[in-house]
């Protein structure tokens, strides 16, 4: 399938820049800076990629920085946990993220492994544009990031604003580990913000604080961000970005948490795996003395995501679910 | 030189698993142990092919590859007795292992993972315009695995300075060759499937792999695109330590010498005295020995340092 264009550029904000853009800017900057650098994946050559992401790379840097790949996510993975292990810096994208189980062996056993048992580095970038309401179905929509929280040697990345996808993804490309940096296809073209400048970096494994607030915490990333924000137009209402996924910052959560004695977890991944696991485990085990109400969840129910709009709009948070959710929080 | 050198990987390794398949079987070596006897000659005559600036990915069966590329007894003793020390630091066992210092890269259990990482490493080399290369294994086993494929259509369609020695060692563990697939002749599956040339060898002949393995390794430098050999053996021991390797039939063993007593035999041709071969079986037994001894004696790993490297650059 081909969804460029079709992700809600119609209601973006006129002028800036969109989320795509910024990573297509990161790729560009690595790019002409590093020499190491090098991008890998399908139709991400001549054609620009599905999205569109890689558009006029190919044109300014050629076949040998930009390379197309045939349909092979285990085997070009592999391929470039090899050329860093020689001191390369690879970025691959995967076509969609729900492919990452194509390539979840060499992710887990080369990729999470190698540094701890032999202490060769292995700087590989893996992009992959995830998440739903593009009504992509079981196989082009989902959340595949909580397979991979909580795997240690892995660091995972979920950037929910333009001027994070910027600064994130140039850290990433500098870290010296496997990242896995998941792309929500919703904020592509609908999410603007200003350039943040090519000397922008966001340090990987910091949350921020996006919307201060006393009442409550919503602790969320990605696509959550935006909605979480939406949701909490007129409450007293904190919105933590984590940012990076795993490892978590347990301290922006404890802290923020301490503040507002209520916790909200909103995630796009399915019932509690990931994220909401890991996040509602800490509170209960470090801030339970701090909390005035339970913790509250807000998540997709646990099914593989749908196609029909009826059927996927019903699956995914919605800011008048999130809004209800907030409110009960706080009447407790 | 070469004859000299070869004799002594093989000699090495068989010692080594000679002792560690004893210290084993007293329950001195945790877990499992993993052997590549009466195929020593195929991971020596690989290794010593490549060049200093190479790159290597060996296997279970492949101890002597090691020592081609300078790794010691004591290091793989290390390795093997879990020591604080070792290759791993206790980290992984047996021959889990690799040397980054002397291009080795370390062994995962899932088959096949190691021929895109090979493939990897040729492309930064052919992005670079490094006159190196890139080798690793695989057996008759890994074939099936997707990994290998992808790995050989990517190594084909990039053409890198890649060489990919398969072992076809008749079994998969218990499974032989002929249950694993429908045409078992794998050096002709590499030329006409993946279009990758592939030499078969008789892999108890130790110079016969070596001088296919050096012309394989020089055309990838030359920039000829990934190279293939294959080496026929039969797998020695068992799977592992704990597999008598009952399901081997006598005949398949009557069919594949010992590559040690085949290379020595040449070596008495080229006029080496008995007392000159003697010497050098002295030589290896004396390092094998003193590795060991050295490994015994070398430090457990200190639990308090588990949670460190689990990362290259921890997150604060």
């Amino acid at each position: 399938m081909h969804l460029s264009g079709e992700v809600a550029e119609r209601d973006a904000p006129p002028g800036s820049m969109t989320f795509l853009g910024a990573i297509t800017h990161a790729l560009r900057d690595a790019l002409r800076e590093d020499e190491r650098v090098f991008l890998l994946g399908e139709d991400i050559g001549h054609f620009g990629g599905a999205f569109g992401v890689t558009k006029g790379l190919w044109e300014e840097f050629g076949d040998a920085r930009v390379v197309d790949t045939p349909i092979a996510e285990e085997g070009f993975v592999g391929a470039a946990f090899g050329a860093a292990w020689m001191g390369e810096r690879p970025v691959v994208e995967l076509q969609f993220a729900d492919f990452v189980s194509c390539a979840f062996d060499q992710i887990v056993t080369v990729g999470a492994k190698t540094h701890w048992r032999s202490g060769i580095a292995l700087p590989v970038v893996i992009r992959a544009p995830f998440g739903g309401s593009v009504r992509g179905g079981p196989f082009h929509a989902s959340c595949p990031e909580p397979s991979f929280v909580g795997v240690p040697g892995l660091k995972v990345v979920c950037p929910g604003s333009v001027g994070d996808a910027y600064g994130l993804l140039r850290s990433a490309i500098e870290d010296d580990d496997p990242v896995l940096f998941f792309e929500h296809k919703a904020l592509y073209r609908r999410l603007r913000g200003e350039f943040p400048g090519s000397g922008h970096r966001v340090p990987l494994g910091r949350a921020r604080v996006v919307r201060a607030g006393a009442a409550a915490t919503v602790v969320t990333y990605a696509a959550g961000v935006d909605l979480a924000l939406r949701a909490a137009d007129g409450l007293d209402v904190e919105v933590l970005d984590l940012r990076t996924v795993w490892p978590i910052d347990e301290e922006a959560v404890l802290r923020s948490v301490a503040k507002t004695s209520r916790v909200l977890v909103l995630q796009e991944a399915a019932g509690a795996t990931g994220v909401a696991g890991h996040v509602l485990a800490l509170v209960a085990r470090a801030a339970f003395e701090s909390l005035d109400a339970p913790p509250a969840l807000v998540s997709p129910p646990a099914t593989p995501v749908p196609f029909a709009p009826p059927l996927e709009d019903t699956y995914l948070p919605s800011p008048e679910r999130v809004r209800r959710a907030l409110e009960e929080l706080l009447d407790y | 030189m070469t004859r000299l050198a070869l004799h002594r990987c093989m000699l090495l390794q068989r010692l080594v698993e000679e002792r560690i398949v004893a210290l084993y079987r007293q329950g001195r070596i945790a877990g499992s142990v993993y052997t590549g006897y009466m195929q020593e000659a195929v991971a020596a005559a690989t290794g010593l092919a490549l060049a200093p600036g190479d790159v290597v990915a060996p296997l279970n069966r492949e101890q002597a590859c090691h020592y081609a590329r300078g790794v010691t007894p004591a290091d793989v003793f290390r390795n093997f007795l879990g020591k604080g020390d070792g290759p791993t630091r206790g980290r992984d066992g047996n021959m889990h292992f690799g040397v980054p210092a002397r291009g080795v890269f370390p062994l995962v259990s899932m088959l096949g993972d190691l021929v895109p990482v090979t493939v990897g490493a040729a492309l930064a080399f052919k992005r670079r315009g490094e006159p190196r290369v890139a080798l690793t294994y695989f057996g008759d086993g890994a074939s099936s695995v997707g990994d290998v494929h992808e790995g050989l259509n990517l190594a084909a369609v990039w053409r890198v300075p890649a060489v990919f020695v398969v072992q076809s060692n008749q079994y998969a563990y218990s499974t032989p060759t002929e249950r694993q697939m429908a045409n078992t002749n794998l050096s002709e599956r590499l030329t006409g499937g993946w279009s990758i040339p592939c030499v078969r060898v008789d892999g108890t002949d130790a110079l016969a792999v070596y001088e296919v393995a050096r012309d394989a390794v020089e055309r990838a430098r030359a920039g000829e695109g990934p190279q293939a050999l294959e080496a026929v053996t039969l797998r020695g021991h068992g799977h592992a330590g704990h597999d008598a390797a009952a399901y081997v039939a006598n005949e398949l063993r009557l069919r594949f010498g010992d590559p040690i007593e085949r290379l020595e035999a040449r070596l008495r041709l080229d006029g080496l005295e008995e007392g000159e071969l003697a010497a050098l079986r002295d030589d290896a037994a004396a390092e094998v020995a003193a590795g060991l001894a050295d490994a015994e004696a070398a430090p457990d790993p200190n639990p308090a340092t588990l949670e460190d490297g689990v990362y290259a650059t921890p997150l604060p």
